[in-house]
């Protein structure tokens, strides 16, 4: 190839870019088609919707930071939609039994940290690889939520999970503060903290972090027990969302944290996972849904819509990597 | 580490997933004396044929590095392609289990295209035609309804209910399969390049492996493998059923893996995935028989499945040391 060279990093930014491009038509598409779009209420509206799946999204960026983005061999944890609705599940069951909220919350959480340790363990002592492990973690986790909740669904009116959905602070929706909170912590602790740096270099290059004396599984178990906590809190969204616990919302939750992670990589500049592409992720998925519902598309085609999205945003990610 | 220490312990890690495979078979009959009857166990078999068929696609699949999450796809597609040419063109069986087939190829076509053609990792690309072809099934049906086509031609019904000399026909198609199979991946000169390429890609190329031309050949021919399954599915309850093929899609994954922990270096192969598909077969119809509520047998299985991965890969492990 004999190409100008400045000319070729221009070509290789803008097919980088192409995602967000993309994505940006589609957002503009459907502002035109619905005027209501991209008012404020309707972007608070998106933001409520997206808060479940952002928190998990934090969570499987955490381990996919700390196990390197090899989705086979690398850090995966796809168990924690799993997580979030025996949280959900828990506190339902016991809250309709009459158990006071502190309780119920400190069960679920106990419940949740042991599915993180178990998940570490199996990883990091017993050396299974972390995809095998949190797919059947999934399934053996949503079977004992059905045992608990016997798959039906449980209402949940009290207050403090209403007021996730409902209350304001200052215009605010009391959610998003919360979450953003959670998020930004997390953020914090991965970024700016000397334990969050390690966790990085464990998952940036395995072999040189344990050359220089970092305690590699003991990183990524940890990894596993806060993607698990995340999975947690985002239990009570859930609650909060569907005004109690439902069977099977587990799928959708899995679908969209996937798609929104990985469509996050194509977001930073290095095609990695990153904890702000995952939410921005998380965000541009549900404005995406909540969009062509509102044009009226119908809802059968948002499956070959996302997959369609996952397609085009991988393959010109690799494009761009190709090209560099 | 060192385990060597304690004689049982040590034991327990070298056969254990044997020992638990003898002591759930022991349970069970112990349980239930139906479980040991030899149409009981007959119905095991028949039982697993569709998820055996599944499994071994899936293990071809992983030999070559990647994973399938489209297996039930391949599977709905080749179901909805037979019983559409039955219903709505009046072929007749052959016809209408080479339209299955060919509807089946088409999902691995398109994987290969997003695998070879894009280069997208394969978890990622076959996870959009999960979507895809979930969302086209959809889209087909209406929302997801049954298509059900109750006068069936007799040799088409035959697929999932005839027997060949008292052997249910299901059985037997997923015994030939199986044979097939091991002979491909275990001992022809093919099923030497996909493993080679399955452990080191690189290394594989530099030897001269026609690395592209052996996905797409595995691509394709797991996902046809899959819609033979999706006809014998379709045969059993005389309709095509949208999404189903779903929920075999973790058990298939189950079974190459218990397989491969298996194997001395660990690959998935044949026998091993024939191992792990008659282990959850037994679990599930073993489960069955002790009369528990549909929640608890369900998260029994999962519990049993995950304990069984964790046992079968701490056991390579114990064997490797």
């Amino acid at each position: 190839m004999q190409a100008d060279p400045t000319r070729k990093r221009g070509v290789t930014d803008l097919v980088g870019s192409l995602p967000l491009i993309i994505f940006a038509c589609v957002l503009i598409y459907i502002s035109f088609n619905a005027p209501n779009f991209l008012t404020l209420r309707n972007l608070e509206l998106i933001l409520m919707q997206s808060l479940p799946v952002v928190l998990v999204c934090a969570g499987l960026g955490a381990v996919v930071m700390a196990g390197g983005d090899d989705v086979v061999s690398g850090g995966i944890d796809l168990s924690i939609p799993a997580t979030a609705v025996l949280s959900a599940g828990i506190t339902a069951v016991m809250l309709s039994q009459g158990w006071p909220l502190a309780i119920c919350a400190g069960v679920a959480l106990l419940a949740c940290l042991s599915v993180g340790l178990l998940n570490a363990a199996l990883v990091t002592r017993i050396g299974m690889t972390p995809l095998l492990t949190t797919l059947a973690m999934f399934v053996a986790v949503v079977g004992v939520n059905n045992v608990i909740t016997s798959s039906r669904r449980i209402d949940v009116d009290h207050p403090w999970i209403v007021a996730l959905r409902a209350q304001e602070i200052a215009g605010v929706p009391l959610g998003i503060i919360a979450v953003a909170l959670v998020v930004a912590a997390i953020y914090f602790a991965l970024h700016r903290t000397r334990w969050g740096l390690n966790l990085q270099a464990a998952g940036g290059s395995r072999d040189a972090a344990e050359i220089s004396g970092l305690p590699v599984s003991r990183l990524f178990g940890q990894s596993f027990v806060l993607a698990s906590g995340t999975g947690y809190i985002c239990g009570f969204f859930v609650l909060a969302r569907g005004s109690g616990s439902s069977p099977g919302v587990q799928d959708n939750l899995m679908l969209e944290m996937v798609l929104a992670t990985f469509l996050g990589a194509a977001f930073s500049t290095r095609r990695v996972v990153t904890m702000w592409g995952a939410v921005l992720g998380a965000v541009l998925v549900a404005a995406i849904s909540i969009g062509f519902k509102s044009i009226g598309v119908n809802v059968f085609w948002t499956g070959l819509i996302k997959g369609s999205l996952i397609v085009i945003v991988v393959a010109l990610s690799a494009l761009a990597q190709r090209g560099r | 580490m060192d385990r060597t220490q304690n004689p049982i312990v040590n034991i327990l890690l070298r056969f254990g997933f044997l020992v638990v495979f003898a002591g759930f078979f022991i349970l069970f009959a112990a349980w239930n004396p139906v479980f040991l009857q030899g149409g009981n166990l007959l119905n095991i078999v028949e039982g697993a044929s569709v998820l055996m068929i599944l499994a071994l696609g899936m293990t071809l699949i992983v030999a070559t590095g990647g994973i399938d999450l489209s297996v039930g796809i391949a599977l709905d597609f080749g179901a909805a392609f037979a019983v559409v040419a039955m219903k709505s063109y009046g072929l007749d069986w052959f016809g209408a289990a080479c339209a299955g087939l060919i509807g089946g190829s088409l999902v691995g076509i398109f994987n290969a295209i997003l695998v070879v053609g894009l280069r997208i990792s394969p978890f990622l690309a076959t996870l959009s035609t999960f979507f895809i072809g979930s969302s086209v099934q959809r889209i087909f049906t209406n929302g997801g309804g049954p298509i059900s086509h109750r006068r069936m031609p007799e040799e088409f019904r035959n697929l999932a209910l005839g027997d060949i000399f008292g052997v249910p026909t299901e059985a037997v198609i997923a015994f030939v399969l199986v044979v097939i199979y091991f002979l491909i991946l275990e001992r022809s000169i093919w099923g030497r390049r996909i493993h080679a390429m399955g452990m080191q890609r690189s290394a594989s190329i530099v030897a001269g492996i026609r690395v592209n031309r052996i996905l797409i050949l595995c691509f394709v021919g797991a996902s046809v493998t899959c819609a033979v399954a999706g006809l014998i599915a379709a045969a059993n309850i005389r309709m095509f059923t949208p999404l189903s093929g779903f929920s075999y899609l973790l058990d298939a994954i189950a079974a190459v893996f218990i397989g491969a922990a298996l194997h001395p270096r660990g690959r998935p192969n044949v026998p091993g995935t024939v191992a792990g598909v008659l282990f959850l077969g037994m679990v599930a119809n073993g489960l069955n028989l002790m009369g528990l509520n549909f929640n608890t047998k369900d998260a029994l299985q999962g519990i049993i499945l995950l304990s069984a991965l964790a046992l079968a890969v701490a056991q390579q492990r114990a064997r490797n040391r």
